[in-house]
């Protein structure tokens, strides 16, 4: 029963995306650029479910669609090959996503908290975020257990110090369309303005950039 | 990113090559490559026309710019020019790499193709080498126009990293002057905070 009904699930999220007028060949471009921007990102980007449920719904397709071709056939080992391709693709962007929500779990939650009360979009997905919930809760749990043991007074200053991303380091970035004013900040607190032509090439540091990857005027590779 | 990634997105290139077997289109998600019909060219993505090759059911078109004359021209450009001459290709090495491993028999004078673009990858490498040191000592930023994904790859593991450790370095000073700055907490666990921080 719950295949059939995922598969509809997955069907209805197609016919959704296609409203936007996606090819699949456009939606792929999209995941690509997903996957380069959360892997060079020191911090989480706003997810893209859309894109991922997309993906798969194609992949599920392609996969039923597979039953009926015989095993020697030459399409058969073309479209397997390509699912693989797809499938690396959304799991390591999947698995991106969940290694820095485990280093970073505190500060994002506490971030996704502050969307939350700002009425902002949250980054991350709702699985995503029971999956932050509940690894914090047993890392909470673990340091109680273990400090059980602390002789004396348990220290809890530690807790304090939130392990944050260093939005400081430094990315190769794309220009998508032409970007003027770019702030780039110079350690003596003077900052200067550079114009990038569409397509052009810069060495810079995340956080004088960060949010035109978010806006999607450029990406990361 | 590991090599294999950037070969990975080097593989949906298109590359033209000649079957020799009969096949209606073939609708794959990445879009449709096809109809198939012996000895008559097809554009397909790098990572079919390998699979292809493999199978011994193509021959492979090498692309324009893999020519022993244009590769001499080019070479001649990278070596006069200060800066990174634009390669024809985005993925130049990947396909280069790739073709001549699987292809030897469909490029023409394969061995000097070969030599000519691992002397151009060596010139835009020492390039690159000794723009970093300009590129550390200056400003806060660096342009990379015309630079492959291979090469700004290649220099992924040290350059931004240690422009990084810089600016650390550059932003501790100041602080020591500003006592304003560290918090409740003891000296240096305020440190380890803003440094983060920053």
């Amino acid at each position: 029963m719950d295949t059939v009904e995922n598969a509809e699930d997955v069907q209805s999220d197609e016919s959704e995306y296609e409203e936007i007028a996606h090819t699949a060949a456009e939606v792929l471009e999209l995941m690509e650029e997903a996957w380069l921007n959360e892997k060079f990102a020191p911090e989480i980007l706003p997810h893209k479910y859309d894109i991922v449920e997309c993906l798969l719904g194609q992949i599920s397709h392609v996969e039923e669609n597979l039953t009926n071709v015989g095993n020697d056939d030459l399409r058969r080992s073309l479209h397997q090959m390509e699912l693989d391709r797809l499938r690396y693709l959304v799991s390591s962007y999947l698995r991106m996503r969940l290694e820095k929500i485990e280093t970073y779990v505190y500060f994002i939650l506490k971030q996704e908290e502050e969307r939350s009360q700002k009425g902002e979009e949250n980054y991350l997905n709702k699985n995503e975020l029971e999956f932050a919930k509940a690894y914090m809760q047993s890392l909470d749990q673990h340091f109680t257990d273990r400090l059980h043991f602390w002789p004396g007074n348990i220290p809890t200053e530690w807790k304090n110090q939130l392990i944050i991303p260093n939005i400081h380091s430094f990315v190769f970035m794309k220009a998508k369309n032409e970007i003027e004013g770019v702030m780039v900040s110079h350690v003596n607190e003077e900052e200067e303005v550079v114009d990038l032509r569409t397509g052009s090439q810069i060495l810079i540091s995340y956080s004088n950039v960060g949010h035109f990857i978010k806006t999607n005027q450029s990406c990361l590779i | 990113m590991n090599p294999e990634e950037v070969e990975f997105l080097g593989e949906k290139q298109l590359i033209s090559i000649i079957p020799t077997f009969n096949s209606s289109t073939i609708h794959l998600v990445s879009g449709d490559i096809g109809p198939f019909r012996a000895s008559l060219p097809v554009n397909v993505p790098l990572w079919v026309a390998v699979n292809l090759k493999q199978q011994r059911k193509c021959k492979i078109q090498p692309p324009d710019w893999m020519d022993v004359e244009q590769l001499e021209l080019l070479k001649e450009a990278e070596k006069a020019s200060r800066n990174f001459v634009k390669m024809p290709s985005e993925h130049y090495m990947i396909e280069g790499k790739l073709l001549l491993s699987i292809a030897t028999d469909d490029i023409a004078r394969a061995d000097e193709v070969r030599t000519i673009i691992k002397d151009i990858w060596d010139i835009r490498m020492a390039k690159l080498r000794s723009s970093v040191n300009t590129l550390i000592t200056g400003k806060s930023y660096g342009n990379v126009d015309n630079l492959t994904i291979m090469e700004i790859n290649s220099m992924r593991p040290l350059i931004p990293h240690a422009m990084d450790q810089i600016h650390r370095m550059k932003m501790e000073r100041p602080r020591f002057s500003t006592p304003s700055q560290s918090t409740s907490l003891g000296l240096l666990n305020s440190s380890t905070v803003i440094s983060t921080f920053k």
